[in-house]
């Protein structure tokens, strides 16, 4: 049995959920002991914006697969530039968020590094365990 | 004499420009992953185009490619959580 794009986009979306999760809840434990409610905040604003930046890509891909070349480029590409410019706003919204003590904020990048990283590597290892067949017609 | 006294102004007009360095760091965090996606997604075409059979493994792999690049634009743009002024 072989995968396609469909496949591999969906086990990537439903592992990085999990990860992201399980990263979200240890996050949580070191933001409460460090700054206490804006803590777990913090961590949670962290793995949510990390999910989401690339679930983003996962779903760009998973829908520019089934169109023309055009439309890849077009999804993958122009979702990047609305991707940067939400972030953009997220960022500097939790940049002078009042509920983000002082002591929370290292807890935010943090968790976004480590969403990010642990992220790559589970992709990385879904990627290589995928099956991919050529799309050969045979007679 | 006259490139000194030009230096001079240089430097005065330098130390008055005010403003948020954020907005620089923002610049730098999106324009090596901006280039580094556009390289990836453009090089990925030109492979379908040769060989179109391949689309779905060279799809695949140009995610792969994306997510490694834009990992670093995500960091970037998180950074003045860290980086305080």
């Amino acid at each position: 049995m072989f995968d396609d794009v469909n496949s591999v986009m969906k086990r990537v979306s439903w592992l990085g959920a999990l990860l992201v999760a399980m990263i979200a809840v240890v996050a949580s434990f070191i933001g409460f002991f460090v700054a206490g409610i804006s803590g777990i905040l913090a961590a949670w604003a962290g793995s949510a914006a990390a999910f989401a930046f690339t679930a983003l890509t996962v779903l760009s891909v998973l829908f520019g697969s089934k169109m023309k070349i055009g439309g890849l480029l077009a999804l993958v590409l122009g979702g990047w530039l609305i991707k940067m410019i939400l972030f953009l706003v997220i960022f500097s919204y939790l940049n002078q968020a009042d509920w983000l003590v002082s002591a929370a904020r290292p807890i935010v990048f943090f968790t976004v590094v480590a969403a990010v990283i642990g992220g790559l590597v589970l992709d990385t290892w879904v990627v290589n365990k995928a099956r991919l067949s050529p799309e050969v017609k045979l007679p | 004499m006259q490139i000194i006294h030009l230096a001079a102004e240089a430097a005065t007009q330098v130390s008055q420009i005010s403003g948020n360095l954020g907005v620089i760091g923002y610049g730098l965090a999106a324009i090596g992953p901006g280039i580094g996606v556009g390289l990836v997604v453009s090089k990925t075409i030109e492979s379908i185009a040769r060989q179109p059979e391949l689309a779905s493994r060279l799809q695949v792999t140009m995610w792969l490619g994306i997510a490694f690049t834009e990992a670093l634009a995500l960091i970037g743009l998180a950074t003045p959580f860290i980086f305080t002024a």
